[in-house]
């Protein structure tokens, strides 16, 4: 039957309550972090001891700013991990992030294309997950949510499958090569 | 059709796969050997004896590969309505393209096949990674009859599942458009295609200027000194005249590949669907369901605005692995009309929105001023300072005042981009629309209605919160829309609404 009743009030994403990532997400971003300025610091270190050259051009003290650096990225992944969340609705799910520049996304159910699970060696280890959701726009378009639990990134998955089994809406599945 | 057996193409099909490898080895494989190209150029002897062994080479192995290619390559059309591609070479490939998951069905006529009367049938499955299936060297009414099969189908499928069907009246004529080959020259000098001929020929720049020198400018500049007596500035009027010289061919290679791609140019519209056919060397059928397209762009760049025309695109949903705007844009399954007035513009789209109504009339919300503070200390003052602080280091403290000038020019721009930029909605029937400006020394719109979006964004920095503000992006199936600096009440309430309408419309989004 044909209705058109008036809106009175639009469900608000303001007043969505956000989830924390997993309580190990901090080390998954600190360990990544780690993994690559150590080695990169090893090996400046290394050039500037066996190249005179370099070793001109780089005084003593600028070698201490390296691991400041390190320290301070590390500070702003500690307040950038707490600063992202997660909400699942019943129609969409919402992802904020970011610390300077804090940006929320909603991607309603019903345009993801398909979803995918993908864990490293890291993410094993800590029992963690990254959750891909792909919808049409492209890839700047797609929602990655990292740091959930692979329980977590599972049961989204299995959310999202089932919502678009129960609204009947043909799903766009890659053509089978 | 009911043909469960494998049937080849025709022999001239050959000639499809020549030029398609050819073609994508200048796309793809050019790329890949510069290194050895340039080690070519620099480090061979008799580069005309070498290069033509390396041509002759190349040429066989391609003739060879499309041989094998084709002797491989097997069609069928099954009954259970699915596309079967048997392909490959030393990879095999088996391609499974079900009907209902094919957007449209084009028909492409290569100018070696009209001898002939063959076609290319092209299978588009937009949101696939294998967005495009193509049975080269067919019979046109054999591609006709296919094109009938999968739409047939997929109107039975759309009933079957009782999603509401958009309809319009059933109109006896289809509304055409035709846009004259002088016309399409004029896109020639509108598009950006002249700057991308320049920049592919950007690695060879150092190598072409090298050789200009040697062979022309040094004996235009002879010329010059002896016909007009210049001294000083006899080399500084050569290079001009070269580079004049280089942009007029570049603006020349632009207009030639507009017309490559839009000869007699033809549009029809009846019964909610586009059919446009251009092209010189391939004539291209190209059919686009109104369901399917997802956004309107009304472009008018300045070289447009004095020539006063437009330029209509309407894209489809492109494809999932690549950049979004990118994609649809360059997607051969664009609808694209290159060069149209203002009357023709209202006319096109008044068959897409039957509420179109001049967009210079609407009500756009404007950003908040901050955003003009923002960009004249991001664009202005900084880029300012920075350049004065140039001048004075490499040239004299008089210079300085050439700063003055960069920021007079850069300060013209920010001003005029922040008039232009704005959003409007629209309602019409039940639907809501909406129309995003955005512009410069042109001018943009996206048209697009709300339901139609994949995903919303809302984005503000410290200093934006603290003064209330918020930016919103607006994610399609096509590109993406965003309003900057909007008050961020009005940012939630238009993020509220456009998920309410993603969610809340039933009918299908493409």
């Amino acid at each position: 039957m044909f209705s058109n009743q008036q809106i009175e009030t639009l469900p608000k994403h303001q007043t969505i309550q956000f989830q924390p990532l997993a309580d190990n997400a901090i080390w998954h971003v600190q360990l990544n972090w780690l993994l690559f300025y150590v080695p990169l610091m090893a090996v400046i270190i290394a050039v500037r001891h066996f190249n005179p050259a370099v070793s001109q051009a780089i005084a003593t003290p600028w070698l201490l700013v390296l691991p400041l650096l390190v320290i301070l990225s590390m500070i702003y992944n500690l307040y950038s991990v707490r600063a992202k969340g997660v909400a699942v609705r019943e129609h969409d799910i919402a992802f904020k992030r970011g610390l300077i520049w804090q940006q929320t996304t909603l991607l309603p159910i019903s345009r993801v294309q398909h979803t995918e699970i993908h864990r490293g060696p890291i993410e094993r280890k800590l029992g963690l997950a990254t959750l891909r959701l792909y919808s049409a726009g492209g890839m700047s378009a797609d929602l990655h949510i990292s740091g959930l639990t692979d329980e977590q990134c599972n049961d989204v998955r299995q959310f999202v499958q089932s919502y678009g089994d129960n609204a009947l809406i043909p799903e766009n599945e890659l053509a089978d090569e | 059709m009911s043909d469960q057996q494998w049937q080849r193409v025709s022999p001239w099909a050959l000639l499809y796969f020549i030029v398609h490898f050819a073609l994508r080895f200048i796309k793809d494989g050019l790329l890949n050997l510069l290194p050895i190209l340039v080690l070519f150029v620099t480090q061979v002897e008799q580069k005309l004896f070498w290069g033509q062994i390396a041509a002759a080479v190349a040429s066989l192995v391609l003739v060879l590969y499309a041989f094998a290619y084709y002797r491989n390559f097997k069609y069928c059309i099954t009954d259970g309505h699915e596309i079967l591609l048997n392909k490959g070479v030393f990879k095999k490939e088996r391609l499974t393209l079900k009907f209902a998951r094919v957007q449209n069905v084009n028909i492409a006529e290569p100018f070696y096949f009209q001898p002939v009367n063959l076609v290319n049938c092209i299978f588009d499955a937009a949101g696939s990674s294998a967005q495009e299936a193509v049975i080269p060297g067919v019979k046109l009414s054999y591609a006709e009859q296919v094109r009938e099969q999968v739409m047939a189908f997929k109107a039975q499928l759309q009933q079957q599942e009782q999603l509401p069907v958009e309809h319009s009246e059933a109109t006896d004529k289809p509304k055409t458009l035709t846009i004259s080959n002088a016309e399409i020259a004029k896109f020639g000098l509108m598009s950006n295609m002249a700057i991308l001929a320049l920049a592919a020929l950007a690695p060879f720049m150092n190598m072409i200027f090298e050789y200009l020198e040697k062979t022309i400018i040094n004996r235009l500049e002879a010329m010059l000194i002896e016909q007009a007596a210049f001294v000083g500035s006899a080399a500084a009027i050569a290079v001009l005249i070269m580079v004049v010289a280089i942009v007029l061919c570049a603006i020349l290679l632009s207009v030639v590949m507009a017309l490559v791609r839009f000869f007699n140019f033809q549009l029809y519209f009846q019964d909610d669907k586009f059919k446009r056919v251009a092209g010189l060397f391939e004539r291209q059928q190209l059919s686009i369901s109104v369901s399917k397209i997802q956004s309107v762009q009304i472009k008018q760049n300045i070289i447009a605005r004095l020539l006063n025309r437009y330029t209509l695109i309407c894209p489809q949903v492109s494809s999932g692995g690549v950049t979004a705007g990118v994609a649809a844009h360059k997607n051969k399954q664009t609808l694209v009309m290159p060069v149209i007035t203002k009357e023709q513009v209202q006319a096109v789209c008044g068959w897409l929105f039957p509420w179109f109504v001049d967009l210079t009339e609407l009500n756009f919300i404007k950003p908040e001023r901050a955003l003009l503070y923002k960009n004249t200390f991001l664009y202005v003052i900084l880029p300012t300072v920075f350049s004065a602080l140039i001048f004075n280091t490499l040239f004299d403290a008089a210079t300085i005042l050439w700063s003055i000038v960069v920021g007079l020019v850069l300060m013209i721009g920010v001003f005029l981009n922040f008039q232009k930029t704005g959003v409007a909605l629209y309602q019409h029937d039940g639907r809501f629309f909406a129309v995003f400006k955005t512009g410069m020394l042109g001018v943009q719109y996206r048209v697009f209605e709300i339901y139609k979006a994949q995903s919303v964004t809302t984005i503000s920095t410290y200093l934006m919160r603290r003064s209330q503000l918020k930016s919103l992006y607006i994610q399609l199936a096509s590109g993406s829309v965003s309003m900057p600096y909007l008050k961020a009440e009005l940012a939630e309430q238009l993020a509220d609404f456009a998920l309410y309408e993603i969610e809340g419309v039933e009918r299908n989004w493409f």
